[in-house]
């Protein structure tokens, strides 16, 4: 079981509110992502959730216990940090036992879940090491299995990816996505990488200063974020936001168009421009317009090869369908 | 080319001799300390013996007879050893706190612990002789021990507290969540962690413990003097008794300078609060 | 507030401690700073338990500021201070220059230099001031005693005597008198703190950027602006906690001061209270007042220097 429950929560490091008051539920066996830029208190809010930090107000629930005042280590938590945090005076055994050690279990116990956990992590051949004799991924496993051990309600991870090289981080972000369905067990998961937001989670929470500013699936948010931090936040590259008379058009403050919702055309182009850069992946073609008087430059996501190059005119045309409106509070317009 | 090689070749002896001059004649005080140490008192004020005599040893083999050193030796290693132990007992969680719980005050409480070190301690040589008489404490091992702890529980903690703010904060908060307690955080996790830091720390508040020569001498008659005591007393001794005192002084300092040699970068880095790497 | 209090309460301990070792006897000594309390008087036996009844007020701190003792002290004090740590860090800084680059040897250099460091004051003061710098029997009095009978020698030689006999016969230096005594302590805490300087610059340097030198190589710099203009500004920091470690061990500054003054040669402030306390209880506490003041004004600035240099 692992239903975790923030009611009111709210953070502050001496005078700075960093968490205003905040509501969340996460279903037990949930994937939830915390996901926003550096700083929105996205740590913070993990921290809380594990008992690191104390909360100024507000209850947090795990299971419909109140756990606000209980000690981080009789949460029933596991969490892996992005510094993986291992002990370093101990062998990787030594560190995958430590949390057994603590709560006691029997010595066949603990070599009985030590060896399962290794098999499934791929750490046999180094039970033995201690941690500065690992590499990055290894180090990262080893946190992970001091982690899955102890039988947790729930894996809260901080950033645990952000240390890796990028090979690395989608092998791993694979693993953890297969381990979560492997074991159907609660994870909260925080990144500011919204790439790793789309294709881990089943709940995206984006903060914003502390803020929620949407919660919801990850196509969800795709299709409608409910405001321009969220749209502009989530899909890679950026949606192309666009104000004045050409949003009034579309009785809006402003509006948005993703780079793959705009298509590249011969001739009638609702709007017209000159190719900046054009970079050509194979599969796609970016290309990164200018003069077209709506915005300093559109993104524009072309399917296939399309062979435009520097300086070349342009000619677009955004689909009707998917322009999204929102309003001089920057809050979607239906 | 030839002549820049050639005169940095010059310059490489000439800087090396130089060097060697410096430490030579930084540590020749020692050495000399030590060449009297085996002269006779006669010969040890005699310009013919400078430094060629005919060695002895009976200057170190009187010493107890001369100076009772080995009581004075006790007391130096019994008050030195324990006083260490019992600040690092307190020092240890406290600079703990600090590093792993801080709180607003944090800082200041460390300025404030420092700044006690900086008080004059003549300042207070009345009220401490006093009230010491008073309790039956004066020159007694457990005043001595105390009085050592502390003069050097300041530095102590801010030494501990450099040392342990290095380990990651995480390290001990993946701790919290393997479900230890925080007698178990500070048992399983930073004891064996700082090991090295705590050690340093350790050696250092008992070097200076036993070099203390202010309350040492003012607190302590005969049971629990040390031997800052023991050479304090025998400052002056006119000339006459220049051999047994240099071999008394070299058994006082060797210990503790061949201590210091070994752990010399230990040391200086523990007393630069972390600040020079 | 809920799991952090107990790892918080850990440090009451210490503070407690140090509240007691500071509080109590400082505010005793305030106490008596401000009554008539001797230790010996037949005429005012009453004078000789310390009592409210026997209030002074400003009294002793008036004695204490119109006794020439006193202002020496105070004098005395500073230029020790000040000397030791002018001295300690010019010498620690060329020193560990010198033996900052590899030579044949060089670790064994470290371990000569850095010994002084760990000598007890109390044998330091002993050693310099009997077997080296005694006039007479110390290592001074040696040779300067060998020289003028080599000079005596020379003299009453046949033929190259006249050429030596306006020679002066070389006078020793007494280190017992009441200015000289001050250079002795200077000498003999210099020995002691030169090393802890090296060690510290030395330390500092090896962190030195190479590339930054390479390049002012490369620039045509000269070693003396390599060493203005990169080495010294490098140094900066270490220079600052030098001063300041050093400047908080010789504010109490007293054993080897005790040793070479014998009562009757050189006073600083921790020596003029002990030698008030023999007698005068108030004039000692008021002059410790004052030792408080003045360490605390010195406290104060280095304590703002430390603030910045150690919590980042
Ligand atoms: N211990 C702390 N003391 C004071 N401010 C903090 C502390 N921890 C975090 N903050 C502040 O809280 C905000 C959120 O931090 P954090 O949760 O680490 O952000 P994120 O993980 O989203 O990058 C930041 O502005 C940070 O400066
Ligand atoms: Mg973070």
């Amino acid at each position: 079981m692992g239903r975790i429950v923030l009611e009111n929560v709210t953070k502050s490091f001496g005078e700075t509110q960093v968490i205003p008051p905040l509501n969340l539920e996460i279903d037990d066996g949930e994937f939830a992502v915390f996901v926003g830029p550096s700083g929105c208190g996205k740590s913070t809010l993990l921290r809380l959730i594990a008992g690191l930090e104390d909360t100024t107000s507000g209850r947090i629930l795990i299971d419909d216990a109140d756990v606000t005042e209980v000690s981080p280590s009789k949460r029933g938590l596991s969490m892996v940090f992005q510094t993986y945090a291992l002990y370093p005076h101990m062998t990787v055994r030594k560190n995958i036992a430590f949390p057994m050690r603590m709560a006691g279990l029997s010595e066949e116990e603990q070599e009985k879940r030590i060896m399962t956990a290794a098999e499934s992590l791929n750490l046999v051949d180094y039970l033995d090491r201690k941690p500065g004799q690992l590499s990055g991924g290894q180090r990262q496993r080893v946190a992970i299995g001091r982690a899955i051990v102890r039988d947790p309600s729930a894996f809260l991870f901080d950033e645990p990816l952000s240390n890796l090289d990028a090979a690395l981080r989608v092998g791993m972000r694979l693993e953890i996505t297969e381990m979560h369905e492997r074991m159907q067990t609660t994870m909260i998961y925080v990144t500011h990488d919204q790439v790793e937001a789309m294709t881990m989670a089943n709940k995206i929470v984006v903060l914003r200063a502390g803020v929620i500013e949407q919660v919801g699936s990850p196509l969800e948010l795709y299709r409608a974020p409910q405001n321009l931090f969220v749209a502009g936040f989530i899909g890679s590259p950026k949606m192309n936001l666009i104000d004045g008379p050409q949003a009034q058009k579309h009785g809006a403050t402003t509006i948005g168009v993703r780079p793959e919702h705009i298509d590249v055309v011969e001739s009638g182009g609702a709007w017209t421009g000159t190719v900046g850069v054009a970079e050509h992946l194979g599969s796609d073609t970016f290309f990164y317009v200018h003069g077209t008087g709506l915005a300093e430059t559109l993104t524009v996501r072309a399917i296939g090869d399309v062979s435009l190059k520097h300086g070349d005119p342009i000619q677009l045309a955004p689909r009707a369908t998917e322009i999204h409106r929102f309003d001089a509070d920057g809050l979607r317009l239906p | 080319m030839a002549i820049v090689a050639q005169n940095s070749k010059y310059g490489k002896a000439g800087r090396t001799i130089l060097a060697w001059g410096v430490g030579l004649l930084f540590f020749f005080p020692i050495f000399w300390l030590v060449l009297t140490s085996f002269k006779t008192d006669a010969d040890a004020v005699k310009p013919e013996f400078l430094f060629f005599f005919t060695p002895t040893l009976e200057n170190y083999l009187n010493m107890t007879e001369n100076y009772d050193y080995w009581r004075f030796a006790t007391n130096s290693v019994i008050t030195s050893v324990f006083a260490t132990l019992f600040t690092l007992a307190v020092g240890i969680p406290c600079a703990y706190a600090m590093a792993f719980n801080p709180s607003r005050g944090t800082k200041d409480i460390l300025m404030w612990m420092l700044s006690t070190k900086m008080l004059p301690a003549a300042a207070v040589l009345y009220p401490m002789t006093f009230l010491t008489k008073s309790m039956g404490l004066f020159d007694t091992h457990f005043l001595v021990i105390m009085v050592l702890s502390l003069i050097n529980l300041p530095i102590v903690v801010w030494m501990l507290f450099t040392y342990f703010k290095e380990i990651p904060k995480e390290i001990i908060e993946a701790g919290q969540m393997d479900g230890v307690n925080t007698l178990g955080e500070i048992r399983e996790i930073l004891i064996p962690l700082a090991w090295g830091g705590i050690a340093s720390t350790a050696l250092l508040c008992f070097i200076f413990c036993w070099n203390e020569a202010y309350w040492t001498v003012r607190l302590t008659t005969t049971e629990a003097a040390t031997l800052s005591k023991l050479i304090e007393g025998n400052r002056a001794p006119e000339g006459l008794f220049f051999g047994r005192l240099s071999a008394v002084s070299a058994a006082a300092v060797g210990p503790i300078v061949v201590l210091g040699w070994f752990c010399q970068k230990q040391l200086v880095q523990g007393l630069t609060f972390g600040a020079v790497k | 507030m809920s799991n952090r209090t107990l790892p918080r309460l850990l440090q009451t301990p210490a503070v407690i401690l140090l509240l007691i070792w500071m509080l109590v006897p400082l505010s005793m000594t305030l106490y008596f700073s401000f009554i008539r309390y001797v230790l010996n008087n037949l005429r005012r036996p009453e004078w000789t338990t310390p009592s409210i009844e026997n209030w002074r007020g400003f009294g002793n701190y008036n004695f204490v500021l119109n006794n020439q003792d006193f202002w020496l002290a105070v004098q005395n004090s500073l230029l020790i201070v000040c000397s030791i740590l002018f001295l300690t860090v010019i010498l620690g800084v060329l020193i560990a220059v010198l033996i900052n680059k590899a030579f044949p040897g060089r670790s064994l250099v470290r371990v000569l230099l850095i010994s002084p460091f760990f000598v007890m004051p109390a044998v330091n003061a002993v050693l310099w001031i009997n077997m080296i710098l005694d006039p007479v029997l110390g290592l001074q009095g040696l040779a300067v005693g060998g020289i003028n009978a080599v000079i005596a020698d020379l003299q009453n030689a046949p033929i190259i005597g006249p050429f030596f006999s306006l020679w002066p016969a070389l006078e020793p230096i007494s280190f017992r008198a009441t200015q000289t005594s001050a250079y002795a302590v200077i000498i003999m805490v210099t020995w002691q703190w030169t090393p802890f300087a090296v060690l510290i610059f030395m330390t500092s340097l090896q962190s030195e950027d190479q590339q930054q030198k390479e390049a002012a190589i490369l620039d045509g710099a000269s070693a003396w602006s390599q060493f203005r203009f990169l080495t010294l500004p490098h140094l900066g920091r270490p220079i600052a906690i030098v001063v300041m470690i050093q400047a908080i061990f010789h504010l109490s500054l007293y054993a080897e001061i005790e040793i070479v003054s014998r009562g009757n040669g050189n006073k600083n402030l921790p020596y003029l209270i002990g030698e008030f306390a023999n007698n005068n209880i108030g004039a000692a506490s008021a002059t410790g007042i004052f030792a408080v003041i003045l360490a605390n004004i010195v406290a104060i600035f280095l304590l703002r220097m430390i603030g910045k240099t150690l919590m980042e």
